[in-house]
């Protein structure tokens, strides 16, 4: 049950994404601010630090490709980035502390990285022409403060769905 | 300190990274059209993402009554008033309609470049990640719907049809960075209309930008501007929004102005997709050749399907 229950709860996630995108860009002010949903990405991320890099690394994969093919048609992008920050994490979590706050932190820092090589590809490529400060400001914080939000609504059910599965592994492997 | 890379791992993560330029590099150049893999990923992910859009935008509906319920008092004020120029207005338009009616009878003429089917379409995804400004509708060409049609909302024109598929289509909104995106416009001015060409768009002003409008014509603050359907794609007559700011363009030679788009592109729920009525020319505007397309319409408005 709780076998399915992971890769089920990544689809429901990458289902959700585009819905909240909907709610975006916000009015504050004079500023138009853009929260990015990154969901799914998170979700991966807990997975690689709590369960497996390798089974991370391959939702990642297939999720990204997914996302590439769906919403932005440049295939390689997302499917190349996913699985990379879903490395990293894996990789950075032998070195620090495995508590719930530092691996939101953390998460939170590898999305902030992930989307900055986001502007840069997108800056590069002539998709978007909009300078950096306005970018950090409009975008970036936003979409941090968005996903701290979320992480830290739902990231002990993360941790503790994927804990349930991991002692359900290790009783299977006894 | 343990080996961050063995040297396996590292030659697969090269060869992977060159797999992937490639693949980007290649997805890049061609954007118009979607290959069958693709489409089949498209298809399945929509069909998913349009049973998940139809609780979402139901307790979105929710929030915009509640929302809407809260301001009814101001609204109904304000309503009030408006009652009753109304009136005047409604009499006035059926006269109109009437006399534009015989009028065209007596002339012979049939179709009018304002005529479009209007398509109903449900927006069950916007891109998430928000770079490029595009939302995915749940019609696609088995419904009827081709490349380059209006999208539009009760308000106003949203963008265009940018690539279909059997049973969804992703629309490029105004709001586009993509330089070949222009829109045939007019301005409604007070005493003739003024033409120009809506392209490109303020990302700090959030307002869309007008160009190549005439020196000599005045166009004042406050103005509509409604698509002119010499474009060869979009129907004639759809608002698109009113001027707010009037300056002259980079060389000094034509007018420019800023436009405060009429729709609301955040929340975009259900869309209008119109089919023009009167044959279409698919201009360069699609595809960046510079081919002769008036002369040969039946071929270049069947590339929606492929």
């Amino acid at each position: 049950m709780i076998r399915f229950l992971i890769p089920f709860v990544a689809v429901v996630l990458f289902l959700l994404e585009p819905e909240f995108a909907l709610f975006s860009p916000i009015q504050w002010g004079d500023d138009i601010l853009y929260l990015v949903p990154r969901f799914l990405i998170l979700y991966l991320i807990f997975i690689s630090i709590y369960y497996s890099r390798k089974r991370a690394c391959l939702y990642g994969l297939f999720f990204g490709l997914l996302y590439d093919v769906f919403y932005i048609d440049i295939i390689g992008l997302y499917s190349f980035l996913y699985p990379l920050v879903c490395f990293v994490a894996g990789s950075a979590i032998k070195f620090i502390h495995q508590h719930l706050s530092v691996t939101t932190i953390l998460s939170l820092f590898l999305v902030a990285i992930m989307e900055l090589v986001l502007y840069y590809f997108f800056s590069f490529i002539n998709l978007t022409t909009i300078p950096l400060t306005s970018f950090l400001s409009n975008r970036l914080l936003p979409t941090i403060i968005a996903n701290l939000l979320f992480l830290s609504m739902l990231g002990w059910a993360f941790k503790y769905l994927i804990n349930a599965r991991v002692i359900q592994h290790a009783r299977d492997a006894s | 300190m343990p080996q961050f890379f063995s040297n396996k791992k590292l030659i697969l993560l090269l060869v992977g990274i060159i797999f992937l330029v490639a693949l980007i590099s290649f997805s890049l150049r061609d954007r118009q059209n979607a290959n069958l893999p693709e489409q089949f990923i498209k298809d399945t992910v929509g069909f998913a993402q349009s049973i998940v859009a139809k609780p979402a935008n139901y307790i979105t509906g929710i929030f915009n009554d509640i929302n809407s319920l809260l301001n009814t008092y101001e609204e109904n004020k304000r309503l009030k008033m408006r009652l009753e120029d109304f009136a005047v207005l409604q009499a006035e338009v059926n006269t109109l309609q009437s006399e534009n009616e015989s009028l065209k009878e007596l002339v012979k003429k049939e179709s009018s470049l304002k005529d479009f089917n209007p398509l109903k379409a449900t927006v069950i995804a916007r891109n998430p990640d928000q770079w490029e400004e595009k939302i995915i509708l749940n019609r696609g060409s088995s419904h009827g719907v081709k490349l380059n049609m209006a999208v539009m909302t009760a308000k106003g024109l949203i963008g265009k049809i940018s690539l279909v598929t059997p049973f969804t289509s992703e629309v490029e909104l105004l709001q586009t960075n993509n330089p070949n995106f222009r829109v045939s416009a007019i301005v409604h001015g007070k005493k003739k209309d003024i033409f120009g060409l809506l392209e490109g768009y303020d990302t700090e002003r959030n307002e869309l930008i007008l160009k190549r409008i005439d020196s000599s014509l005045d166009v004042n603050e406050g103005e509509q501007v409604v698509t002119s359907g010499l474009g060869g794609i979009f129907p004639k007559g759809i608002l698109i929004g009113e001027v707010t700011e009037v300056t002259t363009d980079d060389f000094g030679l034509t007018k420019m102005a800023y436009i405060k788009p009429a729709a609301d592109f955040s929340m975009l729920e259900d869309v209008i997709i119109a089919k023009r009525n009167i044959n279409e020319v698919d201009g360069s505007d699609g595809n960046g050749t510079n081919a002769d397309l008036t002369n040969d319409v039946d071929e270049s408005t069947g590339e929606g399907e492929e």
